[in-house]
């Protein structure tokens, strides 16, 4: 049992020389929580990962995973997780079957029963080379030998990634199971809808620099919503534009999509005075909370 | 070492290994098939010495001359050097490029320990190959009517071995040190081409003569294994070599982030 968050850095730094990095990033994931890394590519999710698995060196700053340091104690600390890469790539010419094999001589230790049911479990294609099988397909075999040693931290870019909506699903009740056990996960995505389903915090991250760390529905709470309104007439974007905290407001023939913060009284109103034959929410993704944090970062 | 690493990348280059292998029996067999028609005639060629130089002495009329020139000098090590070469780039610059090393290394493997796996599977292609050119140079020389003892066919098959466990760890160290797949085969391969035509050129020009000790293929076959046998020596400036270059290649790896 981890006494300390399972997570913790301090002015983690990367300076790829190129702006592109990570900026003094202090960041603590507590032990059971699944935790969220959200942000466009280039964010410096992938980094901030491959930072904790001392695939690369940190320019400044320090990290400790599990209670261990991810650089001089990184043997141990790859031992007690599992990854999975973003854009993952694995041996073309081996079948699915000999690229779990190998990991799973590689990594020593493994229960070939919780292998095995995992296999089951995503319906992964073992008999045919990887070169033949589908992004998805690929991806099965990816979480699979991620999970396949019950690793107390699983550290997973970009995890469902060409995944279909059925084994999205066996993914997300993994998950719930592995949260279950106190173990922990950090994922990284740049679909806000992802990791609102699974996670309990989240971190944005933008240009390398971390802009806000808060629950899901926190997040949720402070972004900009969106109401598509089909009305039985054209009606002038204007009159939704002038309300408080309305964004935006277009109109596409009779339709007008507005963005606002706060209460949507005022925009319900103002479209109640003309006849209203439809309202569809928009789920508010990544770009609208982005939004928000963009507009609180340059004020 | 990790047993899992060696095997699979063993497994991977295998199958070009033994095409290659099979390949350079039959091309020995049939050199020294060839011999019996063509050494009589084309030992009276008078080759110029730079030439001859090129081509291990340009001697056709022994049987000794006729391996030495069409399998020791170009053949043999063209062969070695390249399987050497494009193992060691492909098993770890190119899984660092393919992206397959970022997940391997998220594995509890030491980097060092992991560049020693796959150089011992280099190794044992460069074993595979030197072991081939040893049974088609008995077979080949058979088939030329003999003339070459099984000692210094031995000797010639020990030094090639050598030359490209040197060779496989130049191009080792190159991709370890930059993870960039093309660079190490081309500068692995340059090194290697440059060496033999140092060799070559070098002892005709006397003030440069001395350059011959700086090029890998002076150790291979300076010493002439098919008529002295093995030369110390160079094969402990081989082994050296070897060593030196797998020491860097761990300490670059050791201390580099990995390609994205």
């Amino acid at each position: 049992m981890q006494a300390g968050p399972v997570i913790a850095t301090r002015g983690l730094s990367k300076d790829y020389g190129s702006g592109r990095g990570l900026v003094e990033l202090d960041l603590e994931v507590g032990q059971g929580e699944v935790f969220g890394l959200l942000g466009p590519n280039g964010a410096g999710k992938s980094t901030m990962l491959r930072l904790l698995l001392d695939l690369i060196k940190p320019t400044a700053g320090s990290a400790r995973v599990l209670g261990l340091d991810s650089i001089s104690d990184s043997l141990e600390v790859r031992g007690r997780v599992g990854f999975l890469p973003g854009d993952l790539a694995l041996y073309p010419k081996l079948t699915g079957g000999g690229v779990l094999e190998y990991f799973t001589q590689l990594r020593g230790g493994v229960d070939r029963r919780v292998r095995d049911a995992l296999v089951e479990r995503f319906d992964a294609v073992l008999d045919r080379p990887i070169r033949q099988l589908s992004a998805g397909n690929r991806q099965k075999l990816g979480l699979v030998q991620a999970f396949m040693h019950e690793p107390e931290l699983l550290i997973l870019d970009e995890p469902i990634a060409g995944l279909d909506p059925l084994v999205q699903r066996s993914f997300h009740s993994l998950l719930s199971e592995v949260r279950a056990q106190g173990r922990t996960v950090l994922l990284s995505s740049h679909t806000l809808s992802e990791v609102e389903r699974v996670t309990d915090r989240l971190a944005i991250l933008r240009n390398g620099r971390l802009v806000v760390v808060d629950s899901v529905e926190n997040l949720r709470r402070v972004a900009v919503q969106r109401l598509e309104i089909e009305f039985a007439a054209p009606v002038d974007p204007a009159e939704f534009r002038a309300l408080p905290g309305v964004v935006d407001a277009a109109a596409v023939d009779a339709t007008v999509t507005v963005s606002f913060e706060g209460s949507a009284d005022p925009v319900v109103k103002v479209a109640a005075s003309h006849y209203v034959r439809a309202v569809r929410p928009q789920d508010g993704d990544l770009e609208d909370i982005f939004l928000r944090y963009y507009r609180t970062d340059t004020t | 070492m990790s047993r899992p690493v060696t095997q699979l990348t063993l497994r991977l280059r295998l199958p070009s290994t033994m095409s290659a292998a099979v390949g350079l029996i039959a091309v020995m067999a049939a050199v020294g098939a060839l011999f019996p028609a063509v050494g009589h005639s084309i030992g009276k060629l008078h080759v110029p010495k730079s030439v001859g130089n090129l081509l291990g002495g340009g001697d056709y009329g022994t049987v000794t001359g006729w391996f030495r020139s069409e399998i020791a000098i170009i053949y043999a090590p063209l062969v070695i050097g390249a399987l050497a070469i494009t193992g060691a780039s492909a098993a770890t610059a190119g899984e660092e490029e393919d992206r397959i090393l970022a997940l391997v290394l998220a594995y509890p493997i030491r980097r060092s320990r992991l560049i020693i796996a796959k150089a011992a599977a280099i190794a044992a292609v460069v074993l595979i190959i030197a072991l081939a050119v040893w049974i088609g140079l008995i077979l080949g020389v058979a088939l030329a009517g003999g003339g070459i003892t099984i000692w210094h066919i031995t000797a010639l098959a020990v030094q090639l071995a050598f030359f490209g466990l040197a060779i496989g760890a130049l191009a080792i160290t190159l991709a370890a040190a930059t993870g960039r797949r093309s660079l190490a085969t081309g500068v692995a391969a340059g090194v290697a081409v440059l060496g033999w035509l140092i060799n070559s050129f070098a002892p005709l020009v006397s003030v440069l003569s001395w350059l011959k000790y700086v090029s890998l293929f002076y150790y291979y076959t300076g010493h002439d294994p098919l008529t002295r046998g093995i030369d110390l020596p160079s094969l402990v400036v081989l082994g050296l070599v070897t060593f030196l270059l797998m020491a860097i290649a761990i300490r670059s790896i050791e201390r580099r982030d990995l390609r994205a």
